[in-house]
């Protein structure tokens, strides 16, 4: 167990550092953010006080080094438009994330594993129907369009905040994160709720059921206990993933709900190209999905020894 | 009345696949005839019927061909040019001139629709068409040479899906430039990796299979048996999946162009009309404006889900659940 952990965390570092050398390549390739042009005229003396002061004369594998050690410092920068640290940026932007992840996956689990465990026991019936139809039109329609009709008919009613978003009004964070979280269920819980079911008709054919229906035990008990827990393994996999981008920031679903999370953060960034805030959101979501799923290969060699030996 | 529609499209579908690929469906056909012989043709008829049969399955495949004939044929039926603006006549609601009415620049919304769908369809295919053909290589060499270059491909694979999907497009396209070059690029860095990984894992298992071992004792050389006899018994899978991707980068690139990214301000992409009419989302009388957009893209991607599904099912009816 100790000898996977190890790889898999070397492993772990290793795509990390390749990735935001990536990053960091890719958003130095953006160009020279102090370079006249037909817009602005920036004094050649202030251009070059600009770039010594943002590191900018430097020689590229420098400037990732010095990038890298200041990350682990915590310390990433300021941002180029009101010279805000952008680590108190992300500082504020991230419990929000998290907290709309959270509720995320916990409305999509539950939703999703009830359906599939209903479309899988009440089989080709009415209700197995209902699920898989729903499922396949949830999976097949983008989250944006989803979250774009729920701004236009449900948002600013009951305790839904309205969107955009008035400064005056503070809303309290359950209130804010409903609309959100819902929107990101809804196609993860329909992913669940077919993998779910499709596991559960496999376990519901397995021996070892039909000895706990031999043996007598409760349709209730073969059901929840038995075939639940068997068929769970895809399911959290699933989610182990799913918790890994969406730690990362929805960008899509924070951006349309003006959620204050990384992704909005990123978003808006993006707009007036605000190159230290999207490296540090991008490093950030890159470094938060791969810990995740890091976490989640360990979790899953634990309860399953077959990974670990292979 | 199903049986002459399904005839013509699914080999459409096919033809479009085969172009992309080097083995393509026939040569499929041909290379399953030494260990399933028995079954040969029979096999690709069983897969066509289930097809039909699933009634979602057909409704997706009218989608599919509804749109690619609307992006083929759609500049010469548009009623005006998609990129003309009139502000004179700005968010006008749906009516007999403007069907779906016009937008904040007076562009007509059903050009901008239907200009949409073609450059969706455009991209959906170019990218997985380049997505296929990087994985596939790149998964048949690592799975057939396996040693060093399985290792380094594999860490490859590893890399790029450590980005999430839509952040990593982001950085690319930002990094290659605007237009919607870059966003083939970036879809197509980002699509290879589970083509790759599938089709690595069929290969490794098809390596050892006995007509492999044959077609060696006859002096085949690698490349030969690749080409010949390994990939087409493992494309089927592939295939499906690159289906299943052309919604996902049909999404992708409306979300791109939702936050700004990408194809340029002017252009009516699904995307860019949603994010542009986004100020109007609480205003009555202006839901044409994102409804047309989101609607076409819903439609779209199901379309696409719909067939990908149904292929699945019909090449392999046991990951249905089995009977």
């Amino acid at each position: 167990m100790a000898r996977f952990i190890a790889r898999r965390l070397v492993q772990a570092v290793l795509v990390i550092l390749a990735a935001t050398f990536l990053i960091f390549l890719a958003t130095f390739a953006l160009g020279d953010p102090f370079a006249s042009s037909g817009e602005k005229a920036v004094p050649p003396d202030i251009a070059e006080a600009n770039r010594e002061k943002f590191g900018l004369d430097k020689p590229l594998p420098v400037q990732y080094l010095l990038y890298v050690g200041n990350m682990l410092r915590g310390d990433f920068g300021i941002d180029f438009d009101q010279h805000r640290p952008v680590s108190q940026l992300l500082e504020a932007a991230v419990p929000n994330t998290v907290r709309l992840a959270i509720v995320a996956i916990i409305i999509d689990v539950l939703i999703g594993v009830i359906a599939g465990v209903i479309a899988a026991v009440k089989r080709y019936s009415f209700w197995d129907v209902l699920v898989t139809v729903i499922a396949t039109l949830a999976i097949g329609i983008p989250v944006f369009v989803i979250g774009v009709v729920l701004v236009a008919n449900v948002s600013g009613w009951g305790p839904f905040p309205s969107v955009p978003r008035s400064f005056t009004v503070q809303v309290p964070w359950y209130q804010e994160v409903l609309l959100p979280a819902f929107t990101l269920a809804i196609i993860d819980a329909a992913f669940i709720a077919r993998l779910m079911r499709g596991s559960m008709l496999e376990v519901l054919r397995a021996d070892y059921i039909r000895t706990a229906r031999a043996k007598g035990l409760s349709e209730r008990r073969v059901i929840g206990k038995h075939a639940m827990r068997n068929s769970m393994i895809p399911v959290v996999t699933y989610v182990g993933v799913s918790l890994g981008v969406l730690f990362g920031g929805a960008i899509i679903t924070e951006t349309i709900f003006q959620y204050n999370g990384v992704g909005y953060l990123l978003s808006r960034a993006i707009v007036n190209s605000n190159a230290p805030i999207i490296i540090a959101v991008v490093v950030f979501s890159v470094v938060a999905y791969v810990l995740i799923s890091m976490i989640v290969d360990i979790l899953y060699a634990f309860l399953d020894p077959r990974i670990r030996l292979g | 009345m199903t049986t002459p529609t399904s005839a013509g499209p699914p080999a459409d579908a096919d033809a479009t696949g085969s172009a992309l690929l080097l083995p393509g469906p026939d040569a499929a056909a041909s290379g399953t005839t030494v260990p399933l012989g028995a079954r040969g043709s029979g096999q690709f008829a069983d897969i066509r019927r289930r097809f039909v049969r699933n009634r979602l399955a057909m409704v997706g495949l009218a989608i599919v061909t509804v749109l690619i004939v609307l992006a083929i044929i759609g500049p010469y039926v548009t009623p005006y040019n998609a990129f003309e603006q009139n502000l004179a006549n700005t968010l006008q609601p749906p009516s007999a001139d403007h069907w779906f009415g016009t937008d904040v620049l007076g562009r007509d919304l059903f050009s901008g629709i239907i200009y949409g769908c073609r450059l969706a369809i455009l991209v959906g295919l170019l990218t997985v068409a380049f997505s296929l053909l990087i994985g596939l290589s790149l998964g048949a060499v690592a799975g057939f040479k396996g040693g060093a270059w399985d290792a380094v491909i594999a860490r490859f694979i590893d890399i790029f899906l450590a980005f999430p999907p839509l952040v990593g497009a982001i950085v690319i396209v930002r990094a290659v430039g605007g237009g919607v070059t870059p966003v083939i690029v970036a879809l197509v860095a980002l699509g290879w990796m589970t083509t790759a990984r599938l089709t690595r894992g069929q290969v490794l298992a098809l390596r050892e299979a006995e007509y492999v071992e044959a077609a060696r004792s006859i002096g085949a050389d690698n490349r030969r048996i690749v080409m010949r006899h390994v990939l087409p018994n493992a494309i089927a899978p592939v295939l499906v999946y690159a289906f299943t991707n052309i919604g996902v980068v049909i999404v992708a690139m409306a979300s791109l162009s939702y936050l700004g990214i990408g194809v340029p301000p002017d252009v009516p992409e699904w995307g860019r009309l949603i994010s542009q009419a986004t100020p109007f989302l609480r205003v009555e009388g202006k839901s044409h404006l994102w409804l047309a957009p989101a609607l076409a893209i819903a439609i779209t991607t199901l379309g696409f889900a719909f067939v990908a599904d149904g292929m699945r099912d019909s090449l392999d009816p046991k990951l249905r659940g089995g009977n």
